[in-house]
C-alpha cells in the first residue's frame, strides 16, 4: 500500500511538471495551429534565467522566477514577430512553422551551451527537505510543483474562461477571419498566446531541472512528452490536456517502477501509437468533418 | 524537350563531371567531404519524395537511414558477413521497418505524422544510448546487443583497402557516386511516373482524385516503402565508408542537418535536394572555423531560408528565370 501512494505521489508530481509545459504548447496550436519546437529551447532558457539572477545577480527566489517568465515571455513574442507572423497566411504554414522553430531552437539551445556552458548546474529554486506521512516520503518540492502547476492552471482557466483576453483568444482559436471581423485584433491575440506559452515553458524548465539539474539540452525530453501528451489528448485541446498530462505523469511512474526507466519513454511512445490507432484525433479531440 | 528528358541528361551530365573530380583534385580531403555529400545527397533525395512528391511530413528518414546502417553494421559484427551482402541486407530491413511504421502513421495527417515518426527516432536514440546489458564480451571490453554508446568499428570494408592500397577512398567515392545516381534515376521514374502522377492530383484535388480511385493510403505506404530502399542502402554505405556506426546518426542534430538541405534546396523538386545537399555542405565547411558560432548560424540559415523563400533555392531560380523571361515573351507577343 505504501508503495502505492509512493508511486501515486511521484506519478502526479511528474503530472504537473508535464502539465504546466504541455498546456503551453496546446495553447499555441489551439489558437494558431502551430507546434512550437522551440519549447523545449525555451525551457532550458527559463531554468538558466533563473539560475543567473539567484546564482549570479544575488537576488531572491521570487526575482528568479520573474525575470524567467517575463525573459521567456519576450523570446515568444520575439518568435512570433520573426518567424510565426511574417509566414502566418501563407501556403504550408503548419509545416513550414514547425521546421523553422527547429531552427530557432537549436539557435537558442546553442547561445545557452555558449554562454553557460556544458557542465550541469544545480537550480538553485528549489527547496530541500521532505515530509513523511504514514511511511510515505514526500519531497517538499515535489508539492511545491504539485501547488504551482494547479495555482497556474487555475489562473489559466480564469483567464481563458472570464476575461476578455481570453474570450478574445478563444474566439481566434474557434475561426480567425469571424474574430477579425469583429474587431479582435488577431495579431496581438498570436502574440500574447506565444508569450504565455513562453512563460509557462520558463516555469517548466524551472521545475523540470529542479527536479535533476540544468542543462542546455534538457527541455528536449521533457517536450517530446509534452507533445506525446497533447496527440494523446488531441492537439490543441487545453483542458483535456492537463487530465491527459497527469494520467501519463502516473503512466510513465508505473513504468518505471514495475518496468524499469530505461522502457519508459518508449512505453510512453507505444501507448501513443496505440491512441492514435483507436481514435486519430485523441482522446478528448473532437472529428473533423473534411468540407468540400 | 520534356521535363523527363532534362532531368535525365541533367543527371547523365552531373554523373560525368564528378566521374573526373577525383582526378582533379589531389586533395584527400575535399574527396571525401565529396563521398559524403553523395550519401547526404542521397538520403535526401529519397526524403523528398516522401515529403516533396507523397506530401508525408516524416522524419523518419534519418531512422530509416540508421537502421539501414547498424544491421549492415551488425551484420558484419556478429556474422562476419561480407559488406557486398550486408549492405543490400541492410537496405531490404530499412524497407521493412519503414511498411512497418508506416502502416502506424500514414492513418494521421500533417503534424501528428511529423510528431509520432521524431518520437519513434527519439526512442530508438534513448533504448540504444541506454542499453547497458553486454551481450558479448570482446577482449575491447563490454559490447551491447546495439553497440551502446560506442557503437561498432571493425566490422568489413568494401575490400578497396587491398585493393588500391592508401587510394582505397577513390574506390568509396566512386561507389557513392553510383548510389546518389541511381538514387536521383529512382526519383526521376517515381516523380514522371504513373504513381507521381497520382500523387499530383491528390494534391491539386484530393476529392476528385479520390472519386477516380486514387487510393491515398496505398501510394502512401508505396512511396514510403519504396524510398526506404535507397535511404537504407546510404545508410549501409556510410557504415562501410566511415567504418563506425554509432548512435550518433540518430541524433536531433543530425536530423536537422538533413533537413536543412531539403528545405533550403526546395520541396518537392527533382533538384532541390541535391543542391541544398551540396550548398549546406559548402556551409558547413565555411563555418567550421567558427567553432561554436557553427550550430548558431546553421540554426540562423534554416529560420532565414524557411521564413524568406518558401520555395527554397530552385523557387528562387525559377522566379528569377521568369523575370529574365518575361521581357521576351512580351516582346514576342506584340
Amino acid at each position: 500500500m505504501d508503495v502505492f501512494f509512493q508511486i501515486l505521489a511521484s506519478g502526479l508530481t511528474l503530472g504537473a511538471v508535464y502539465a504546466i509545459s504541455t498546456v503551453g504548447l496546446a495553447l499555441v496550436f489551439g489558437a494558431m495551429n502551430m507546434l512550437n519546437m522551440s519549447h523545449g529551447a525555451l525551457m532550458a532558457l527559463g531554468g538558466y534565467m533563473a539560475w543567473f539572477t539567484m546564482t549570479g545577480l544575488g537576488l531572491p527566489p521570487v526575482a528568479g522566477m520573474l525575470v524567467a517568465v517575463l525573459v521567456c515571455a519576450g523570446v515568444g513574442v520575439l518568435i512570433y514577430l520573426l518567424i510565426a507572423g511574417p509566414m502566418l497566411r501563407s501556403e504550408g504554414f503548419e509545416t513550414r512553422v514547425f521546421i523553422a522553430t527547429i531552427g530557432f531552437g537549436a539557435m537558442l539551445e546553442s547561445v545557452i551551451l555558449m554562454a553557460f556552458g556544458p557542465q550541469p548546474k544545480p537550480q538553485p529554486l528549489a527547496v530541500q527537505g521532505g515530509l513523511s506521512v504514514a511511511q510515505v516520503h514526500l519531497p517538499v518540492q515535489n508539492l511545491l510543483i504539485l501547488a504551482l502547476a494547479m495555482v497556474l492552471m487555475a489562473a489559466l482557466a480564469l483567464l481563458l474562461q472570464k476575461s476578455r483576453i481570453g474570450r478574445a483568444i478563444r474566439a481566434t482559436a474557434q475561426n480567425r477571419d469571424a474574430a477579425r471581423l469583429m474587431g479582435v485584433r488577431v495579431g496581438m491575440v498570436y502574440a500574447l498566446v506565444l508569450a504565455i506559452s513562453g512563460g509557462l515553458a520558463a516555469v517548466s524548465g524551472i521545475t523540470v531541472s529542479s527536479l535533476s539539474s540544468l542543462l542546455p539540452n534538457m527541455g528536449g525530453d521533457p517536450m517530446l512528452k509534452a507533445f506525446i501528451i497533447c496527440v494523446v489528448a488531441g492537439l490543441g485541446r487545453v483542458p483535456g490536456s492537463v487530465v491527459a498530462a497527469l494520467f501519463i505523469g502516473l503512466f510513465e511512474a508505473v513504468v518505471q517502477y514495475t518496468v524499469g526507466v530505461r522502457f519508459s519513454f518508449a512505453s510512453l511512445l507505444l501507448l501513443v501509437i496505440v491512441v492514435l490507432i483507436w481514435k486519430p484525433q485523441g482522446v478528448f479531440g473532437r472529428h473533423q468533418g473534411v468540407r468540400l | 524537350m520534356t521535363a523527363m528528358r532534362r532531368d535525365l541528361l541533367l543527371c547523365g551530365l552531373f554523373a560525368c563531371a564528378a566521374l573526373f573530380w577525383p582526378m582533379i583534385s589531389d586533395m584527400r580531403y575535399s574527396v571525401t567531404q565529396t563521398t559524403f555529400f553523395f550519401i547526404w545527397a542521397t538520403v535526401v533525395v529519397q526524403w523528398n519524395l516522401v515529403f516533396g512528391i507523397g506530401g508525408i511530413f516524416s522524419l523518419a528518414q534519418v531512422a530509416i537511414f540508421a537502421i539501414g546502417a547498424y544491421v549492415t553494421a551488425m551484420l558484419g559484427y556478429y556474422l562476419g558477413t561480407s559488406m557486398l551482402l550486408a549492405m543490400p541486407a541492410g537496405a531490404v530491413a530499412a524497407v521493412a521497418a519503414s511498411l512497418v511504421l508506416g502502416i502506424a502513421c500514414l492513418r494521421l495527417y500533417g503534424p501528428y505524422v511529423a510528431l509520432l515518426t521524431i518520437c519513434v527516432s527519439q526512442v530508438l536514440y534513448v533504448l540504444i544510448v541506454n542499453d547497458t546489458d553486454c551481450f558479448t564480451n570482446p577482449p575491447s571490453g563490454c559490447m551491447p546487443l546495439m553497440g551502446g554508446v560506442r557503437g561498432f568499428s571493425r566490422f568489413g570494408d568494401l575490400g578497396f583497402r587491398d585493393w588500391l592500397g592508401a587510394g582505397f577512398y577513390i574506390g568509396n567515392y566512386y561507389v557513392g557516386l553510383l548510389l546518389l545516381t541511381a538514387a536521383i534515376l529512382f526519383s526521376i521514374a517515381i516523380i514522371h511516373s504513373p504513381m507521381g502522377l497520382a500523387f499530383r492530383a491528390l494534391r491539386d484535388n484530393p476529392v476528385y482524385a479520390a472519386a477516380r480511385g486514387v487510393d491515398r493510403f496505398r501510394y502512401q505506404l508505396w512511396i514510403f516503402g519504396l524510398s526506404a530502399f535507397f535511404t537504407g542502402l546510404s545508410g549501409a554505405f556510410y557504415a562501410v565508408n566511415t567504418g563506425v556506426v554509432g548512435p550518433v546518426v540518430f541524433s536531433f542534430q543530425h536530423l536537422l542537418f538533413l533537413l536543412s538541405m531539403i528545405v533550403i534546396g526546395g520541396i518537392g523538386t527533382v533538384w532541390g535536394p541535391v543542391i541544398g545537399a551540396a550548398v549546406l555542405m559548402l556551409a558547413d565547411e565555411a563555418m567550421r572555423e567558427l567553432g561554436d558560432f557553427r550550430d548558431i548560424g546553421m540554426g540562423l540559415l534554416l529560420v532565414a531560408c524557411v521564413v524568406l523563400m518558401p520555395r527554397g533555392l530552385t523557387g528562387l531560380f525559377q522566379d528569377m528565370a521568369r523575370r529574365f523571361a518575361k521581357p521576351a515573351d512580351t516582346e514576342g507577343a506584340t
